[in-house]
């Protein structure tokens, strides 16, 4: 019994520090389908951008992935406002489809580049941090996945306390309650919206360093990213970061658990977290902790 | 003796020529090009019944395709003769199609898309792990070849392309004008409305459903038997849902003509845009996106509302006068 249990601990471990990377590349596709009911079918390429443009930073000016972020955050903030503001804003006034279709161009769009400029080799982000690990007690963790879950910690708090103490992030989250009255107190929005896909792509960039660190990636990364991510805002429920910071643990924990009991089946592993979210899905459509 | 009319007569003209390509000997490289013309076409055809008249984001055609080429390829491996192989597969793909039925119908909106768009997923994981038949160097992330179709030529395979992008285009139109085609609307526009006049919400929606999972399974086999060899990636790849959504958007979603126009610009883009390898995509992306925003109805949708049908009809009204008169 006590082996069974002492066997259980890397897992759990691993689950959780995993759960950190997920909620990251979940939170940015979380906020704009909080906000705008939109699904952002090329978040997931935007994680992968994001990995991209830290790899360049590496290899070209041998920037830290982390310290390339100074330069990333940035530029995708601009980005996503630019997007949201001269294309999805547009198509919303056709429909909700029409975003959506809008959406997957973009999806085309950003993987096409990756593969055009990146080729479609599988990459990684070796730093000599990377593979780092150390021993507490009888368990060896990765740094890579202490990493994850520090930056999913900081970047969940973060946007938590902005959406809470801010006047724009009130405005965000007053326009995804209720739009028209939102309106009518003055709240333009469409600039909010604008607003809320600029942090979403700046939630993208560091998603994707953390990813870029913790697996390899290839320009057809993204839509296996996307599912995943759109799982754990489904557990977590809408509009809640911290409901969405508990579906990343839930799915980090079903994925390792899941190799775990299989004997580290890779079939499994990769299997587990899309049935997972398939089940949800069809049992429950809002979400566990939705309404 | 009834005269036909023009109109009726223009389509079969055109059939007439298009089926004669490969005996008056056209090129090869054109009886390519049209080949996957036709497949998109039908694939888009049914995209557009799903998404333009049922209200259906079906993002899942790929899984459709894909379990319809493995078993396609299977089947041939273990000694079943294509044609039964080629039928198979649509049915297996339909099968699919009755399977999921159930839970992808409680999503709604835009939850069925995403819940359409894990399926393929899953399949592509499935496949790369799994190994029916055949011995280490097939199935698995190897895929299957297609075996026992040597003897069919380019000219065999063209015909059947065409065969299926024909009953695609006759399939929408006799559905469109019968009950089923009533009802799809009335759910696209209204799901609520619908079934509180007494429509069969599920039961319609899974009609098309099935039919167009048969119909894409179908055309996806056809083009297993034009480039016999399909593995996980290929077999599921998202290639396979972004032809037909661009074909439909590009063309006009939920217009009859649309796909047939919007398949026409793809797959010319498609071979325009060959020699730039990914950035073909990126242009078709840019593309995608310009007619989203600017002619949501797309190409077809424009034509219709400059009134650029006009012209046509009525030249083709004059010279029936000229010919009923003589």
């Amino acid at each position: 019994m006590e082996d069974f249990l002492i066997g259980l601990a890397p897992p759990i471990i691993k689950g959780i520090l995993l759960g950190g990377l997920y909620v990251v590349i979940a939170l940015g596709l979380s906020l704009v389908f909080g906000v705008m009911k939109l699904i952002n079918v090329g978040h997931g390429d935007l994680v992968i951008l994001g990995s991209y443009f830290a790899f360049a930073a590496m290899t070209w000016l041998g920037i830290d992935p982390f310290l390339s972020l100074f330069m990333g955050v940035p530029l995708f903030f601009a980005f996503g406002f630019l997007v949201q503001n001269f294309i999805i804003n547009r198509t919303f006034r056709i429909s909700l489809d029409a975003a959506l279709i809008a959406c997957f161009g973009i999806s085309i769009i950003v993987q096409s580049l990756c593969q055009t400029i990146w080729t479609p080799f599988a990459r990684s982000l070796t730093t000599p941090y990377q593979l780092q690990t150390f021993a507490v007690g009888p368990i060896t963790i990765s740094v890579r996945y202490i990493l994850d879950f520090i930056g999913g910690l900081a970047v969940m708090l973060g946007l938590r306390e902005f959406l809470r103490r801010t006047y724009l992030g009130r405005a965000i989250s007053a326009a995804s309650q209720n739009k028209t009255v939102a309106e009518r107190m003055g709240i333009n929005p469409n600039r909010v919206y604008s607003f809320a896909f600029a942090i979403a792509m700046a939630c993208a960039a560091v998603a994707g360093v953390l990813q870029g660190l913790t697996f390899s990636f290839q320009p057809s990364s993204g839509p296996p990213l996307l599912i995943i991510s759109f799982g754990v805002v489904i557990i977590g429920g809408l509009g809640s970061m911290v409901g969405t910071f508990i579906g990343g643990m839930i799915f980090g924990l079903t994925q390792t658990l899941g190799a775990h009991f299989s004997g580290g089946s890779m079939l499994i592993q990769n299997i587990v977290p899309f049935l997972l979210v398939f089940v949800v899905l069809s049992v429950r459509p809002q979400g566990i902790f939705g309404r | 003796m009834k005269i036909p009319r023009l109109i009726t007569l223009i389509p079969v003209a055109a059939l007439v020529v298009l089926a004669l390509f490969p005996v008056i000997g056209v090129s090869l490289s054109w009886l390519n090009y049209l080949f996957l013309f036709f497949i998109y076409l039908a694939l888009g055809n049914m995209w557009n019944l799903l998404a333009g008249y049922s209200g259906l984001i079906c993002l899942c055609p790929h899984a459709f395709v894909g379990l319809a080429g493995y078993t396609l390829a299977i089947g041939t491996l273990v000694g079943v003769p294509f044609q039964v192989g080629l039928i198979a597969g649509a049915v297996v793909a339909a099968l699919f199609a009755l399977l999921i039925s159930y839970p992808v119908f409680r999503m709604k909106g835009i939850y069925f898309a995403i819940g359409t768009l894990v399926l393929p997923e899953v399949l592509r994981v499935w496949f790369s792990f799994w190994r029916p038949v055949g011995n280490v160097y097939q199935g698995k992330g190897a895929g299957y070849a297609v075996k026992g179709i040597a003897d069919i030529t380019l000219g065999d395979t063209y015909w059947l392309g065409l065969a299926i992008a024909v009953a695609s285009i006759f399939l929408v139109y006799i559905i469109l004008r019968a009950r089923l085609g009533l009802g799809l609307t009335a759910i696209r526009d209204n799901e609520n409305t619908a079934a509180s006049a007494g429509v069969n919400v599920f039961r319609l929606k899974l009609y098309s459903f099935v039919i167009a999972a048969f119909m894409m399974g179908i055309a996806g086999a056809a083009y297993y038997i034009f480039s016999p060899r399909i593995n996980p990636v290929g077999g599921f790849s998202i290639r396979w849902l972004l032809m037909p959504l661009m074909a439909t958007v590009i063309g006009g979603e939920g217009i009859e003509e649309g796909p047939i126009i919007g398949s026409a610009i793809v797959t010319f883009l498609t071979f325009l845009l060959a020699p730039y390898g990914a950035w073909s995509l990126f242009i078709q992306g840019i593309i995608l996106l310009v007619v989203v925003t600017v002619m949501p109805q797309g190409i077809a949708g424009l034509l219709r509302q400059v009134g650029a049908y006009r012209f046509p009809a009525r030249l083709l009204q004059a010279v029936e006068g000229r010919i009923y008169k003589a």
